[in-house]
């Protein structure tokens, strides 16, 4: 292995990556004819890294140099990232003459005729490829190129030091890149067509990445699962797409949202064809989100590489299904000629969000598998998103523009937050598990180690690593303060602003929005208990297992993300929404613009509806304080004698000892507990209606094709062998039986022109 | 002078007489003089057409015809002559034949 002091300079290659937008700008173009780059790049990396790493598997160079096509990947995600921040650059400058949403058609894809129902005349109808820009796909733009980069960062360090994946990471980075680039054209689309083809590009490398340990059954199994959970949304989502080409006979944003005469809420519109498209497409997105009833996938895709858990399932390509929700927001949106009449759609993405943030929350309490808990946890936080877009879509049907742009922003903004701190939070445990890993190796050299049992990454084999890895240990504390939403910090912002306003939908018009609103409130709490119970299981107390003794922080590549992200977690939520940026996401604003920070704390604090106040409080008074010192009566304790943090994680940890502690063992035997174990039997349910229903039905469709398909075509064989048999005899080898024949044959044919022609 | 229509319907009875005698004998002599009858049936049929005509070509196929007839009994006697000594008999049908299937 080389040696982790001169790693770096492997980076050296990259900075060609660097000057590409610099050239860019001096032959002159404008950014956004260069964005489809974000897309190249990785497109063009992809077969390099596949085809390039089968053949040198195992070379010197490849593997140390390039570390197995990681190198490559990193460029190739660093020129999407560029490119992106110049596009963010100049959106956010409008120095591009950018329209307010700018669009570039770049060419046509597939032209076709369409005969007009009354047969007289066609029309020529184009499915195009382009770019749409507005601030909701900046920001995912962002998210997404800034999160692959650091993660394929992390992956050089977290998969090339594993034995285990020697001389198959090409593989890992290859399907990496495809998968970014998927995310990246997703959202850079102009059209659902082209969403579509990307989302599926991303369930595609979503398999392969969860089952790239597949001699593993689980996580062959686990891959299955994914693929198959979200192809039932998929269905959903494809039909949805087709109901509404029927209705607007396009697929194009631009056709879609803006044009006047066959656009959102024009040409006779019904309402009802809308909503049941809207219902399909948004079922499609509950299946890539992982939302009740179709989340039972998030949990086991754990099985795959942890980069992949952080890439996938917790920063980017769960928050497609968010973006898709995202879009619905101007079929809607009353104000601007949207349709009327569908609040109720609204009111079911609220209740599928609350439902989902509950029972997520819920079930990540008895989680003793770190990513596990992570897993469920970002269920839980999408489910807020989720519900914060019920909220809009609500509002904006209901007419109050101004709540529902509000809702919106913070949802968005939510999606952010929650993004930069899950990618982190995984990275850290991913941290956590490699080391850990190493440790336990390192303690066991040379043994046999054929058949033990293990498992590093259970929380129950972790414990008083504060002091073994203070970069860590930090990075996870605001990662997790952000999620739960502790003031000042990150998600609080964004979380904040979801609660508040689903309340408001609740008291002024809604009782139905009543349930949501409770149940978000609730796991505000909740997420104060779990994410504590995470941070002081594995990093406060004494460490429960002779392996995390001997952790150390020592694998390169690894922390930089986590720094970074550290920063981003703890200040970028306080510094955007100082800037406005909830306003920004939703268009109420054309531009970022620092506005008073005191009037930011005032509507975060003290909000001047009484109601509102109750609320912002209550969720304080149950993230901050119940949750966390729940959490720190059963699971905090301090470090062993002697051992050291840095300040700020040490007073954490003394802090969590000083609440006294709590015998849970009654509660962790009780059935509901066991519930919670067995994920509330969903998985259960789901394979007892699948041996019901799908599997017979295999069975008929297996005996069908057996006995009448094959059947048929058997019949036809062996008939045509009897009848060749038969033939055969007429071959009897005797000279004088062709003559008779050709004899015959002759004559007749000389009848049969005789007759014609007579 | 004879009509030729009644030249041409002896050819079609001494062409259908060889061709009967085809089928019917398995003796490969016979086979082979059955052969003979019915080239010389369309010989004569040749010779009744250059007389109505007052063409000379079916002269000419004529003599040709009966060039190639002379070889050609040379080549079948040759023939059998080795199917003789091979096979120890000249009657058809009575080995496996390789014509079979």
């Amino acid at each position: 292995m080389a040696g982790s002091g001169n790693e770096y300079n492997l980076l050296l290659p990259l900075v060609p990556a660097l000057l590409v937008v610099p050239v860019l700008l001096l032959l002159g173009m404008e950014s956004h004819e260069a964005a489809f780059l974000v897309v190249l790049a990785p497109l063009l990396a992809f077969p390099v890294i596949l085809i390039v790493g089968q053949a040198y598997n195992g070379n010197e160079t490849w593997k140390y140099k390039l570390k197995e096509g990681g190198i490559i990947g990193l460029g190739s995600l660093l020129i999407s990232l560029t490119v992106a921040l110049w596009l963010m650059f100049d959106y956010l400058t409008e120095a591009a003459h950018f329209e307010h949403d700018s669009v570039a058609t770049w060419f046509d894809w597939i032209s076709f005729e369409v005969m007009q129902s009354d047969y007289t005349m066609t029309e020529t109808r184009v499915l195009g490829v382009g770019v749409w820009i507005d601030s909701v796909t900046l920001m995912l733009l962002f998210v997404a190129t800034f999160l692959c980069f650091l993660i394929c960062w992390f992956s050089l360090g977290y998969m090339n030091t594993d034995q285990i994946n020697e001389n198959r990471n090409h593989r890992f980075y290859g399907e990496f890149v495809l998968f970014a680039l998927g995310m990246f054209g997703m959202v850079l689309a102009d059209n659902f067509l082209w969403l579509f083809v990307f989302w599926e590009i991303m369930g595609l490398c979503s398999y392969l990445l969860i089952g790239f340990y597949f001699w593993k059954e689980s996580a062959a199994y686990a891959a299955k699962k994914a693929f198959l959970t979200t192809r039932v949304g998929d269905v959903f989502l494809m039909v949805g797409l087709l109901i509404l080409y029927d209705i607007y006979g396009s697929l194009e944003f631009s056709v879609v949202f803006d044009d006047p005469s066959t656009g959102v809420g024009g040409a006779a519109v019904d309402s009802g064809q809308l909503f049941w498209a809207l219902m399909m497409l948004f079922i499609g997105a509950i299946g890539k989100s992982a939302q009740f009833p179709l989340h039972v996938w998030l949990p086991d895709a754990m099985e795959g590489p942890t980069p992949v858990s952080a890439l996938i399932h917790a920063a980017t390509m769960v928050n497609a299904g968010l973006y898709l929700v995202a879009r619905m927001v101007p079929f809607v949106d009353v104000s601007h000629h949207g349709v009327a009449g569908l609040e109720e759609l609204g009111l079911i993405v609220a209740w599928v969000g609350g439902i989902t943030a509950f029972m997520a929350a819920s079930i990540a309490f008895v989680q003793n598998d770190i990513k596990k808990v992570l897993a469920y946890s970002t269920m839980s936080q999408l489910a807020y998103i989720f519900t914060g877009l019920g909220s809009a879509l609500w509002f904006y049907s209901h007419g109050d523009h101004h709540a529902a742009a509000f809702v919106f922003g913070a949802s968005m903004f939510h999606l952010f937050n929650h993004a930069m701190a899950k990618g982190m939070l995984f990275m850290a445990s991913g941290s956590v598990i490699h080391e850990l890993h190493h440790a336990y190796e390192h303690l066991h050299h040379g043994a046999d180690r054929g058949h033990d049992d293990f498992d590093h990454q259970d929380m129950r084999n972790m414990g008083g690593l504060a002091s073994k890895m203070p970069v860590t240990a930090t990075a996870m504390m605001f990662g997790s303060m952000s999620i739960i939403g502790i003031p000042l910090i990150g998600g609080f912002w964004s979380k904040e602003g979801i609660i508040a306003e689903t309340w408001k939908a609740c008291l002024e018009a809604e009782p139905l929005m009543f349930g949501p609103a409770l149940l978000v409130l609730l796991t505000a709490g909740m997420t104060g208990f779990y994410m504590s119970r995470m941070w002081l299981m594995t990093f406060a107390g004494k460490p429960k297992h002779e392996a995390a003794k001997h952790v150390h922080e020592a694998t390169p590549w690894i922390k930089e993300p986590l720094v970074i992200l550290t920063i981003i977690s703890a200040l970028g939520g306080f510094l955007l929404s100082v800037m406005g940026v909830v306003d920004y996401l939703s268009a109420e604003k054309d531009h970022l613009a620092l506005h008073g920070v005191l009037e930011t704390l005032e509507h975060a604090f003290l909000p001047s509806d009484t109601n509102l106040r109750l609320v912002g409080w209550t969720t304080i008074l149950l993230s901050l304080v119940i949750g966390p010192i729940y959490a720190a009566r059963v699971h905090g304790g301090r470090l062993t004698e002697g051992e050291k943090s840095n300040p700020m994680v040490a007073w954490l940890v003394s802090l969590s000892d000083s609440f006294g502690s709590q015998d849970v063992s009654e509660i962790a035997d009780s059935s509901l507990s066991e519930a919670l174990q067995n994920r509330l039997y969903f998985d259960d349910l789901y394979e007892w209606a699948l041996a019901k229903t799908a599997i017979p039905f295999a069975a008929f469709a297996a005996w069908f094709d057996k006995n009448v398909v094959d059947g048929l075509v058997k019949q036809v064989e062996s008939n045509s062998v009897l009848g060749s048999i038969q033939i055969r005899k007429v071959t009897t080898g005797r000279a004088r039986d062709y003559i008779l024949m050709t004899a015959v044959g002759a004559l007749s044919i000389f009848a049969l022109a005789w007759g014609v022609s007579g | 002078m004879i009509d030729p229509s009644w030249i041409a319907g002896l050819g079609v009875i001494l062409f259908g007489i060889g061709l009967l005698g085809t089928f019917y004998h398995k003796n490969a002599i016979v086979v082979l003089m059955c052969i003979e009858l019915m080239l010389n049936a369309a010989n004569l049929n040749f010779v009744a057409a250059a007389v109505h005509y007052g063409d000379v070509s079916g002269w000419v196929f004529t003599a040709i015809a009966i060039a190639i007839a002379a070889a050609e009994v040379a080549i079948g006697l040759a023939i059998l002559l080795s199917m003789y000594s091979t096979q120890e008999t000249i009657f058809l049908d009575e080995r496996a034949s390789i014509l079979k299937n």
